[in-house]
């Protein structure tokens, strides 16, 4: 899957992407911003029955998902920015996702309304009530056509659960519940009650001097509805399995890979802390993104991953100035594609990375305006670490690393890709030969 | 090796300002960034402890004992601090497995250090934290006096600022939340047992504390009644002062001198005026303390 051709941009008019999802079916496709606004985009398939098929994706619904709010009791600032989206699986006509930011989980009904009721007999058809007296005989109102009318309301607002930051959200294979987590717990909600949650896991030490780790993503496993994984700031995963105890704190298999003492250095905390994990669709395998790499574990081996690639080892020389500019502390994500042959995670410069598991071969592409025309195939990139540049390769030194690409997603089904730079999204889909 | 040991001054310092604008900016405290950047701080101390503890070797006790008394320095630092500390700490090893635990990967083996040209690819291997306390321990574990070389302060008396009512307090007999030990003595029975006084007189805030609308019911783990009751009590009875764990004796008097200005430039700007004492000797202590 490497003749990748833009599709189309999408830009945000004044704030940062900072997050995206597909949903399940891959028709919509929703991205938060730090401004708390959600902006659900919707595929429009031209002649998808032909070989060669162009999708487009446009503006379906915005709405404004969180307010900035104030904790008087301890003088913060809640930020409004949308950590995470995660939809939930269709049920009937309308869509259902969730969207959170540091403190409060809401979920939103995306609805469509293309018809309006017509010929009230007790109201004219601007609003207006009728006098009763004035009315002679009776009909049947009717369901006329009308513009397309795409609703969000907020319908459940999950607060007051979390102390500290949520990182993630993550609906259960049984489509009633979901977790959240924030750095120290993580919280069992069901979607129809808002006033309680069950805490499942509690790292937070008794004592505040003795943390060492705190957790940074979580998910259900896709298939198993007992079982979610957690990954923490140390580089370790943790299965629990909600069966063995009603509090998850011992976990059941514990993921890590033994620090290579050759790299050690003054940030080897840093660069070890996993940013995202992802459960592969089959459930047998899960991703896991730190600062350098991304590495895919089998769930029954849990000393080492199977399969480790590096994103962007160019980088390992510059951590020192990384450190300096904050960009070390940078959250990429990753995803699979549908079948899981093939894995996508970000990098700087607005560069991505691909990698095919199957075939071994890796790409780094360009997420740019110089390569927006329409199915334009973008050009593989490549970075020189040292030494004689070649010509098309960039040094280091000249990336830009306030172009950062941290959020990418994949069709669940078909070769699309959404890839968020800063305040630009871009859609690129597989070229049909 | 000489670019390690200034980069390592420089990560102490980039490692200081972080922690300071992290205080301030927007949706509070990132609980996550600042344990990571503490990481950074302890690697960064370990490998300037080692280095200045093989120089050390090499010239004459009481030297050091001068120059450490010459090099105390009292930084006058102005701020005014908004509420912290309910999000992290760094708990750095003791001697003993019964006092604080490095929450870092400890890294096993003897000292090696690999002659490279920057910090970020410094690969430093240092020997395991209790061995280091052991040999700079300066606890005065017998007496429990802590002698401290505050000028124009009676001994075992400290002044001390309240973060949060911002009353000023003097604190008698050193119980202090930090091991701060000001001489550095030979280690009196090194092999000190006796776990780090919780000092009462303050208590970090716990900000589940500020949970009253939501109610825990059914938590699958219920919160004791001693945890809260405990808790309230401290809260109700003690003055509550938010303390900053930042950094504090341990080697790094040495390069006071030319952090100051560094610390006085990020502090230069707020009004609330704080004494840093930083003291020889082991072990971080936890707060900064004003005077």
């Amino acid at each position: 899957m490497f003749n990748i051709v833009f599709l189309l941009r999408w830009t945000t008019k004044a704030d940062i992407i900072s997050t995206v999802e597909f949903n399940h079916t891959g028709e919509l496709l929703a991205t938060g911003d730090k401004g708390g606004r959600v902006v659900i985009f919707q595929q429009e398939i031209e002649n998808k029955s032909l070989p060669q098929f162009r999708s487009e994706y446009n503006v379906y619904s915005t709405f404004q998902s969180h307010e900035p709010e104030f904790d008087y009791l301890k003088s913060l600032e809640i930020e409004e920015k949308i950590n995470k989206i995660r939809w939930l699986p269709q049920k009937n006509a309308a869509q259902f996702l969730l969207s959170t930011n540091d403190k409060t989980i809401k979920l939103w009904k995306i609805s469509e309304r293309d018809k309006r009721p017509d010929g009230y007999n007790l109201k004219e058809d601007d609003g207006r009530c009728k006098d009763p007296n004035s009315i002679t005989s009776l009909r049947v109102p009717v369901l006329i056509p009308m513009d397309l009318m795409v609703e969000a309301s907020p319908r459940r607002v999950f607060a007051n659960a979390h102390t500290y930051h949520i990182n993630s959200v993550s609906v259960n294979s049984d489509h009633e519940t979901y977790l959240s987590a924030d750095d120290l717990r993580i919280n069992l909600w069901h979607l129809e009650i808002t006033d309680r949650s069950f805490n499942i896991v509690d790292i937070k030490p008794a004592n505040m001097e003795e943390l060492t780790e705190v957790i940074t993503a979580a998910e259900f496993h896709p298939h198993q509805c007992n079982t979610f994984v957690y990954s923490s700031s140390k580089g370790i995963i943790r299965l629990c399995d909600m069966r063995e105890s009603a509090l998850c704190d011992r976990h059941t298999k514990l993921f890590e890979e033994p620090e290579d003492p050759s790299n050690r250095s003054f940030f080897s905390e840093i660069i070890s802390s996993i940013s995202d994990v992802k459960f592969s669709h089959s459930g047998r395998y899960m991703m896991t993104r730190d600062y350098l790499s991304v590495k895919i574990w089998d769930l029954n081996m849990e000393n080492r991953p199977v399969e480790t690639y590096q994103v962007h080892e160019y980088l390992r020389s510059k951590l020192c100035s990384l450190y300096e500019n904050d960009c070390i502390f940078d959250k990429f994500e990753c995803c699979w594609n549908g079948n899981d042959s093939v894995v996508m995670t970000g990098s700087y410069n607005n560069f991505f990375r691909m990698f095919d598991r199957s075939q071994r071969r890796d790409v780094m592409l360009e997420a740019s305006r110089e390569n927006s025309k329409p199915m334009q195939v973008l050009k593989p990139r490549k970075v020189c670490a040292g030494g004689k540049r070649k010509k098309d390769e960039i040094s280091v030194d000249s990336l830009d690393f306030n172009k950062k690409i941290l959020h990418t997603a994949w069709h669940p089904q078909d070769n699309i890709i959404a890839v968020a730079t800063t305040n630009n999204l871009y859609i690129f889909q597989d070229k049909i030969n | 090796m000489i670019g390690c040991a200034f980069d390592a001054q420089n990560l102490i310092s980039i490692s200081l300002r972080k922690i300071q604008s992290s205080r301030t900016q927007r949706g509070g405290i990132k609980l996550h960034k600042n344990l990571l950047v503490t990481y950074v701080l302890r690697n960064a101390r370990q490998f300037y402890l080692n280095k200045n503890a093989s120089q050390a070797q090499r010239s004459p006790p009481y030297e050091d004992e001068v120059a450490v008394r010459e090099k105390q320095d009292y930084l006058e630092l102005t701020g005014s601090f908004t509420e912290l500390a309910d999000d992290f700490y760094c708990n750095f090893t003791g001697a003993e497995a019964d006092s604080w635990h490095c929450g870092a990967h400890q890294p096993h083996g003897q000292l090696t250090e690999m002659p490279h040209q920057d910090a970020s690819s410094c690969a430093l291997v240092s020997p395991n934290d209790s061995d280091l306390m052991l040999s700079e321990a300066c606890w005065s574990c017998a007496d429990k006096s802590w002698e401290l070389p505050v000028p124009n302060t009676q001994a075992n008396q400290k002044t001390v600022l309240d973060l949060d009512t911002h009353v000023v307090t003097t604190v008698t007999n050193g119980y202090f939340h930090s091991d701060c030990c000001a001489q550095p003595k030979q280690p009196q029975g090194a092999q000190c047992h006796r776990k780090r006084k919780m000092d009462t007189s303050y208590f970090i805030v716990d900000p589940e504390f500020y949970l009253p609308d939501f109610v825990p019911v059914p938590f699958k783990r219920m919160r004791s009644d001693d945890d809260s009751h405990s808790d309230s009590e401290q809260l109700d009875n003690t003055n509550i002062s938010n303390l900053i764990s930042v950094l504090g004796s341990g080697g790094l008097s040495e390069f006071v001198s030319w952090q100051q200005t560094d610390l006085e430039q990020i502090f230069g700007t707020q009004t609330i005026c704080l004494k840093h004492t930083l003291f020889t000797g082991s072990g971080w202590t936890r707060a900064i303390e004003a005077f």
